[in-house]
């Protein structure tokens, strides 16, 4: 056999052999098809194997300081399969479970829900829902652990059916801003509808298998898809502004049985919100977070005499000269302009004023004549300042549902000869008061006008900065530096001396403006007030920016120096309390504080008092025995230095408690069984066992307490 | 045997003037192409809901370039005088080798394996053990066709192979166990068809088992390969992907559900690649399924054919192997698919999706046209 005819053979046989294969292939799917073909078209009759979403775990918003303002939650739905127990369990159990229910439900007595169980038993049904709503994680153990439950679903009968929801750990606050989920986990308004492509994060899909009684679970193999989780939202909002904001504001919804009010609080240098408060009238005694007045419409239309300022600034703008005591003729506080009767808050009106005076006071004739008697001859160059102030650009904010803001110009079909002073003094317009505030902080902000943002970053579940939102500067000056100078100057007189001056602090300085229009229809007012105040503080180096609003109080209150005003001062004076930059010229110099200074006798944990002390920097020795577990008094030795004394303690006597901290007198006494009372706030004065008494276990005792 | 007889079958018609060599290849080529297609098309529907909001034709439109690259790749190969390969073997297995270790070292890893690296600039992934095939193969054919004088010389003929082999196989079965086997199991079938004496296979068999098992001890994929062959020999718990793929046949039928009606794409693993030929039975029915496997067994008959009316060793042995690892492979993804063997993770040539393995099937095909292009004047002594 030649070498070609060899391998003639050899390649026959291997093809033989690769055909044996090809038929054994055939072979298999006629034996897979008409052998076992029952068998696999029957499996796949079962249907137990299904394609499902795996859904994706919304990411959270948090607050500046990375508090949790919304997040995702498991909830359980509760149910009962009152026939799975057996007998003996269920009879020893049913009655304290019924109790158990009915107090934890509250929706039937122990009896009815003793009836209800036994019913269902009877009837054999195998799921009886348990109360209305979902309960969270930590109910849900408790519930597990009730009898009958206890023994689990199977032989206990609960069922506990997992569901995310959303959760706002501060419950109402900035619940419009922080927005909604509906049922389907997508965002209806606010933050969460803004920002849900990040939020929402991407479903998963998996094969999912019918397991024993009837579960199904996910089958991890090629197709399956994790899911990709949603992004966090760190937004700037401060939880404790926030709060403070929402109350202040609520309270004075109450008092004046207002309709609606909003707050937003900006911080002055970057344009973050560090709080932005929403809330309407739900019933007659009610408010809720139902629409962002903020920023949508419900509450832009006819800003009032908060947009004087922009009035005045344009009048500087365009006559540099113009001094703050230029005269103005406010009359007898009625004044015609055509067939419409202008009227001022004094009665028999302010006479002949300064130009300063008339904006302290809010003279709307003063304002409106001005204005008018310098722009008549060309309203537009008026118009013209007001898209420089940028009050007719939209802001661009980041939240959906911003209003256009609307300032006519002189070619508008409404355009009237009226237009020209009702603008100047705050009518005819459509501005947000988002708008408006940005607009006051830019003047805050040294002319600088910065976009207002909300939100912050957006990070990934590792933690990584997927997006970061900078601060945007909108306009390098709205206007020049002497406008600039001047407008300040009259907001800090309209809290110095003017409309404003109920809200003026002795430790700080604010400056803002008040507003109150009557609400204004078809040519005539009625009886509707809208009152704000927007401002910033400190007036001399200002820090943040805010906007009260308040729509129609109708109690005798009906000015924004007496409604509006006062809700800012509440806040500026929490927030003075509470951010330690704004005062950082009043840090209290340290002075060397010498022992004879020190009021009263310290009494305490030694290693505490010590370490108090050399903070101090005041001399300080030991007596004998004495560490830093110690329960110590001072007393001074003759060359000031204070020592430490051991206070004896022993467990039948009563110890000397005087002169300690509440904290540091129950921890002594407690650990002595005696049973502690408590009047008054500060340290131990009296005591209401004699030292050195004998105690018992459970024996009461008085403790006085009183600031040193 | 006179279907073997060359001068009887091809040379009596004229060669087509573009496209050269067995017109039956091309055939074959060509109706495994527009197949491809098809149930590519079909199978990807799935995948395109869940990644791309329902752009069904991105896979389409995508695994039709691929394909038409392929061909091109097919058509250029088979341009070039045969004999060019035989000098690009050796070098090609020196490239693979240190590519085979960095994708090792450093490969994406897809399916948990590591056997994928990315060409810079391209970003496109490819395996370099397709190109370690091809190599390995080729040369296999031109060390067999220099040696044949002295085939029994254990020194000269028989070790350089097995290094080659043992070396390629190895390296390939620390991440990718089941395509070593089956590149061991062809290179086999190749030494036979180059006439290696049988009692040599005793200790080669010995040596690749140790071999492999070196491989599985060092490498990845032990812990697949073992619970793979677990879940094959037990019978009582089908693995989840055989049980899918034995629905997907059995609901098929004798002519199958029509094209683009599967239902077992949405549930099986990989329905475009290693679990294709079953998504071909439940559409196109036992009909479809066995004119595929004929189809593969008339590539190689054409690949045997050329073989036998070569005059010269080399070109016959390439075209030979050629064939053989091709069609290896593609029995071996269909034994999978109708569950004669354990299940393993290799795509069916010119017909699953997936990028550079298909141009590596077009570039081995082009190689074989070329042999059978009668118009390369054969130097024969």
């Amino acid at each position: 056999m030649n070498i070609k005819q060899s391998i003639l053979l050899r390649v026959r046989l291997s093809f033989l052999l690769v055909a044996a294969v090809a038929l054994a292939i055939v072979a298999r799917i006629v034996y897979i098809q008409f052998v076992e073909g029952d068998y696999w078209r029957q499996k796949a009759e079962r249907r137990d194997v299904r394609l499902q979403p795996i859904p994706a775990l919304r990411g959270n918003i948090l607050a500046d300081d990375e508090r949790l303002l919304a997040t995702s939650l498991p909830f359980y739905k509760v149910a009962f399969d009152p026939v799975a127990p057996d007998e003996a369990t269920f009879k020893a159990g049913i009655d304290s479970l019924a109790w158990y229910a009915a107090h934890f439900f509250r929706d039937r007595t122990p009896q009815e829900y003793k009836h209800f169980f036994v019913n269902a038993r009877r009837q054999g049904r195998r799921y009886v829902p348990l109360g209305r709503k979902a309960v969270d994680h930590s109910d849900m153990q408790k519930i597990a652990a009730w009898p009958i439950f206890r023994k689990g679903r199977l032989k206990g009968g609960i069922i506990f059916e997992q569901e995310t929801r959303r959760f706002n750990p501060f419950h109402t606050l900035a619940r419009r801003t922080i927005g909604y989920v509906n049922n389907e986990g997508r965002g209806v308004v606010g933050i969460e509808l803004s920002f849900d492509k990040y939020l929402r994060g991407k479903p998963g899909q998996a094969v999912y298998r019918r397991s024993v009684g009837n579960r199904w679970v996910p089958f991890h193999d090629g197709s399956f898809i994790e899911p990709q989780d949603g992004m966090d939202v760190y937004t700037t909002l401060d939880v404790n502004i926030q709060d403070v904001a929402h109350h202040a504001l609520l309270k004075a919804l109450v008092e004046n049985d207002a309709d609606f009010g909003c707050v937003v609080v900006m911080d002055v240098k970057t344009g973050a919100i560090k709080a932005m408060v929403n809330l309407g009238r739900v019933d007659s005694a009610r408010y809720a977070e139902n629409y962002n007045y903020a920023i949508g419409s419900k509450g832009s239309a006819d800003p009032g005499s908060v947009f004087k300022l922009a009035s005045v600034m344009a009048l500087f703008e365009d006559n540099p000269q113009l001094s703050l005591n230029a005269p103005v003729e406010t009359g007898d506080g009625k004044y015609r302009f055509w067939d419409v009767v202008l009227r001022d808050p004094k009665p028999d009106g302010y006479g002949t004023i300064t130009l300063q005076q008339a904006f302290e006071y809010s003279s709307s004739i003063g304002i409106a004549r001005m204005v008018y008697e310098h722009f008549k001859a060309n309203p537009q160059r008026f118009i013209n300042y007001l898209h420089q102030f940028g009050l007719s650009t939209p802001l661009d904010f980041q939240l959906v549902g911003e209003v256009k803001p609307y300032i006519k110009n002189t070619n508008d079909p409404t355009w009237s000869r009226l237009s020209l002073p009702w603008i100047a003094i705050g009518y005819e317009t459509v501005v947000s008061p988002l708008q408006l505030l940005t607009f006051y902080n830019a003047v805050a902000n040294n002319g600088k006008m910065v976009q207002p943002f909300i939100v912050d970053e957006i990070r990934d579940k590792e933690g990584r900065v997927v997006v970061d939102y900078e601060p945007v500067l909108l306009r390098e000056r709205i206007c020049s530096p002497q406008t600039l100078q001047k407008a300040r100057l009259l907001l800090e007189g309209v809290v110095e001396r003017g409309t404003a001056r109920n809200i003026k602090s002795k430790q700080y300085k604010i400056a803002g403006k008040t507003s109150t229009s009557q609400k204004f229809k078809d040519g005539q007012y009625i009886k509707e007030y809208h009152t704000a105040f927007a401002g910033y503080f400190p007036a001399d180096n200002p820090k943040y920016s805010c906007i009260v609003v308040i729509d129609n109080p109708r109690r005798n209150l009906q000015y924004g120096g007496e409604v509006a005003a006062p809700v800012f001062r509440k806040i500026a004076d929490e927030i003075y309390s509470m951010d330690l930059s704004i005062h950082e010229d009043k840090v209290i110099t340290r002075k060397a504080v010498s022992p004879k200074q020190i009021p009263y006798n310290e009494v305490g944990k030694a290693a505490d008092l010590q370490r108090i002390f050399e903070e101090l920097d005041i001399p300080q020795k030991k007596w004998e025995g004495v560490d830093e577990r110690s329960w110590v008094f001072s007393s001074t030795a003759p060359d000031s230095t204070v020592v430490w004394k051991p206070l004896l303690l022993d467990d039948d006597n009563m110890p000397d408690v005087r002169g300690m901290s509440l904290r540091d007198a129950l921890f002594i006494l407690e650990n002595r069984g005696l049973n502690v009372w408590v009047k008054g706030k500060g340290k131990v004065l009296r005591q209401s066992i004699e030292p050195g008494r004998p105690i018992k276990r459970g024996q009461p005792v008085t403790l006085y307490l009183e600031h040193p | 045997m006179s279907f073997l007889d060359y001068q009887a079958d091809i040379t009596k018609k004229k060669e087509h003037p573009i496209f050269k060599g067995d017109p039956v290849i091309w055939y074959i080529v060509a109706a495994l192409s527009l197949m491809s297609i098809l149930v590519v098309y079909s199978a990807t529907q799935s995948l395109a809901f869940k990644y791309l909001e329902g752009n069904t034709e991105y896979y389409l439109f995508k695994h039709v370039r691929l394909v038409l690259l392929a061909l091109i790749v097919m058509w250029i190969a088979h341009r070039i005088d045969y004999r060019y390969y035989a000098r690009l073997s050796l070098f090609a297995l020196w490239v693979s080798v240190p590519l085979l270790i960095v994708a090792q070292l450093y490969g994406t890893t897809i399916n948990e394996a590591s056997r994928w690296i990315t060409i810079p600039f391209i970003n496109q992934s490819f395996q370099p053990s397709d190109l370690a095939k091809l190599a390995l193969i080729s040369h296999l054919a031109a060390m067999l066709s220099k040696r044949q004088h002295r085939i029994e010389d254990v020194k000269e003929g028989l070790l350089p192979m097995l290094f080659w082999i043992g070396l390629v196989c190895g390296l390939i079965g620390l991440s990718n166990f089941s395509n070593a086997l089956i590149l061991f199991m062809t290179s086999l079938l190749i030494m036979f068809i180059g006439r290696v004496p049988l009692r040599y296979f005793f200790v080669i068999l010995l040596m690749g088992a140790v071999a492999l098992f070196v491989a599985l001890s060092f490498g990845e994929r032990a812990a697949t390969v073992k619970s793979r062959i677990e879940s094959y020999l037990d019978k009582e718990n089908i693995p989840f992907q055989a049980e899918q793929s034995y629905i997907a046949i059995a609901t098929g039928g004798l002519t199958g559900k029509g094209p683009g009606n599967s239902t077992q794409r949405n549930i099986l693993p990989n329905p475009f690649s290693d679990f294709i030929f079953a998504i071909i039975v439940e559409e196109y029915g036992l009909i479809g399924g066995a004119f595929v496997v004929f189809l593969y067994l008339g590539l190689l008959y054409r690949g045997m054919m050329i073989l036998s009316r070569s005059h010269r060793a080399f070109g016959g042995l390439l075209a030979a192997g050629l064939s053989f690892s091709l069609v290896v492979q593609a029995m071996a993804n269909m034994a999978v698919a109708v569950g004669l063997v354990p299940i393993t993770g290799l795509p069916l040539p010119l017909v699953s999706m997936g990028g550079t393995s298909l141009l590596f099937t077009g570039l081995a095909i082009g190689i074989i046209l070329s042999v059978s292009r009668g118009d390369i004047v054969e130097q024969s002594n």
